[in-house]
């Protein structure tokens, strides 16, 4: 990593990892994600990707390393702090508040922003409707632009997969972060769907100038949209450049495919 | 794309300061209270009333322990541990208040100060179990749901050992003079508080059950109350999503242990003789079938299982002796029809009654159909 690409990162992220038992679930994990970076993160199943995003937002606390987000240390932070700095992320399997309205899951979102008092609760006071109504329109304006605005006060549960998909991104944009994780977005979708995916994610990125990390399966949608792709097997970083040095390094296509034997003998690494 | 304090900005200029959003509930709640005061004793007799009263008071520790079981999903079963806590200490201080101040119990003379006196218990009583819900709620609510209902079950039994465990009651101005502080340990053991007068009218009552439900109501629709039914749904995408969790668990407690004060602090006043067994784990269970049989989340569930359950064993006298077993088997049969209680998260007026009762079901009998 060369020091010009350190000091510009928004996220900076060095040798972070952590080991259940001895699981090593991740380790020794670095990116360095520049503002409005678009960058993928993939790996063959059970590689640490997902444990990676969770050491990222909190949910593990990472064991070794350090994690800054635009000069501020947040590896040690609780989830609900690392979202206020600006980290938001969508999950693999999807996590709305099936409950809620499909408005009301926005506007918790938009909770983060605000000032919550219980005197102010209670009363009704007029900071507080004015913020009830600032959320609101929040909510709606991202609804909106995901085109979710007709069933805002449908029960999330009650949405098409597809919209729930949307619902979620448009939930972690309404944190109003500097950094989005989003966790197989593709999952689950059509080749049709994912191509619209692919140009909303491009969308999202130049309209709220984020960047995103993107874990994905889908080798076409990562190698599409990502400026620079990290690659993880077995909790290691086995491979990151961009997307052609990625596809083209033999460690990588060992671990997808497996060791081939050719003519020349066994291509990659031990057996 | 605006981010929420530019939108702020834009919102002044609509919606003006509302007094009247601000005050007429609060005004509504006098009125209703009024209502309720002037017409049952024309509607019905006073045993009627009596049984009004008592229903008042289960409304509001339902409606009080739905914030904390319903719309923040922690099950707590120590309810009627904040409920004892407030009946004692709103009792003991309009009883022994009396005493100090006029000498006596109950005497009519000393009628206006004596609701002055009940009042100020009801209050301390409330700050009381508010605080013990804080000192219960802070190290628990850090752990899984499972730990959460022990340790709000031991604080019941807890509660209610110590409450056993106190001293004869006083009944002499002199001797409460003598005692001083003391007097925390004259709440008459096993037997149970009597002699408190019964301050508490239809008016008290329900202007307590009304201003309850509109906290309950503006809680439930407001930021807070998303983020509480954010953490009952989903507690990883809730935090995710910048919601301390034990910040609002804790105030989720606190508001209702407090809650649930002001309910044993109206308690005491209806003619109830608070006793130990107050603070157990039937009455708890008491509490919680309410607020499931209503809908967890849903504060007029929690009203109309009270009416309900608190009346069926008035009405249906003969069979008092099956009370329980009637119970169990109406719990039985509603998580079989309604699994998510009567109006689940709902409100009344949010189901569209004839088609929408059942839609749910019907809908996933079509699903399955197809």
């Amino acid at each position: 990593m060369s020091t010009a690409e350190s000091t510009t990162a928004l996220l900076d992220v060095r040798g972070i990892g952590i080991s259940f038992g001895g699981l090593k679930a991740v380790q020794d994990f670095s990116i360095a994600l520049p503002p409005r970076g678009l960058y993928g993160l993939i790996g063959p199943n059970g590689a640490g990707k997902t444990t990676a995003f969770n050491l990222l937002t909190g949910v593990y606390t990472t064991q070794t390393g350090m994690t800054t987000l635009a000069g501020k240390r947040i590896e040690t932070l609780k989830p609900h702090q690392i979202a206020a700095a600006g980290i938001a992320r969508t999950f693999q399997n999807i996590r709305l508040f099936g409950e809620l309205s499909v408005l009301d899951n926005v506007k918790l979102a938009c909770h983060l922003r605000g000032k919550h008092t219980l005197l102010g609760t209670l009363l009704r006071s007029p900071r507080f409707v004015a913020q009830e109504e600032a959320m609101r329109l929040q909510a709606m304006e991202l609804l909106s632009i995901f085109g979710l605005e007709r069933v805002a006060d449908e029960s999330a549960r009650n949405l098409p997969y597809g919209d729930q998909r949307r619902l979620e991104i448009c939930r972690a944009l309404a944190t109003q972060p500097k950094v989005l994780l989003l966790d197989e977005p593709a999952a689950g979708m059509n080749p049709t769907e994912k191509v619209e995916l692919a140009e909303s994610i491009r969308a999202i990125r130049d309209r709220f100038g984020l960047a995103i990390l993107l874990i994905e399966h889908d080798m076409g949608l990562v190698m599409k949209i990502c400026e620079r792709i990290t690659v993880l097997d077995h909790g290691q970083t086995i491979c990151s450049g961009t997307p052609s040095q990625v596809q083209n390094d033999p460690k990588v296509i060992e671990a997808y495919l497996g060791v081939e034997e050719t003519a020349e003998g066994v291509v990659g690494g031990a057996v | 794309m605006k981010t929420l304090a530019q939108h702020q900005q834009d919102v002044p200029g609509k919606v003006a300061t509302r007094w009247d959003v601000m005050l007429l509930p609060w005004v509504a709640c006098i009125v209703v209270a009024l209502v309720v005061h002037f017409a049952s004793p024309v509607l019905v007799n006073e045993y009627w009333q009596n049984v009004l009263r008592r229903v008042g008071v289960f409304v509001i520790a339902a409606v009080s322990l739905n914030i904390v079981n319903g719309y923040a999903g922690q099950f707590s079963m120590g309810h009627a541990g904040f409920m004892a806590v407030g009946a004692y200490v709103a009792g003991a201080t309009t009883y022994y208040g009396s005493l100090l101040l006029h000498g006596s119990v109950n005497d009519p003379n000393f009628y206006y100060q004596g609701i002055g006196l009940m009042l100020g218990g009801i209050g301390l009583g409330c700050v009381v179990a508010a605080i013990a819900g804080y000192l219960v709620g802070l190290p628990s609510l850090r752990l899984r749901g499972d730990y959460l209902a022990i340790v709000t079950l031991g604080f019941g039994e807890i509660i209610r050992v110590m409450l056993e465990l106190t001293k004869g009651q006083l009944d002499n101005a002199a001797a409460v003079k003598d005692a001083g502080a003391k007097l925390l340990i004259h709440l008459n053991g096993p037997s149970g508080f009597f002699g408190i007068p019964s301050y508490a009218n239809l008016f008290w009552i329900f202007l307590f059950v009304s201003v309850t439900c509109l906290i309950a109501y503006r809680i439930k629709y407001s930021s807070t109350g998303r983020a509480l039914l954010s953490i009952r749904e989903d507690e990883i995408a809730a935090r995710s999503m910048g919601v301390d969790l034990t910040k609002y668990k804790v105030r989720a407690f606190v508001l209702a242990a407090a809650l649930g004060g002001v309910a044993g602090g109206l308690y005491s006043h209806i003619g109830a003789n608070p006793s130990p067994t107050d603070a157990g784990f039937q009455r708890s269970f008491d509490v919680i079938l309410l607020v499931v049989l209503g809908g967890l989340g849903s504060i007029s569930g929690s009203v109309l299982a009270a009416i309900v359950l608190i009346l069926l064993p008035e009405v249906l006298r003969e069979a008092q002796q099956y009370r329980l077993i009637i119970f169990a088997l109406l719990l039985i049969i509603m998580m079989i029809v309604r699994p998510k209680g009567l109006f689940g998260v709902k409100e009344i007026w949010e189901l569209d009654w004839f088609t929408g009762w059942f839609s749910g079901k019907r809908r996933e009998r079509k699903a399955g159909a197809k």
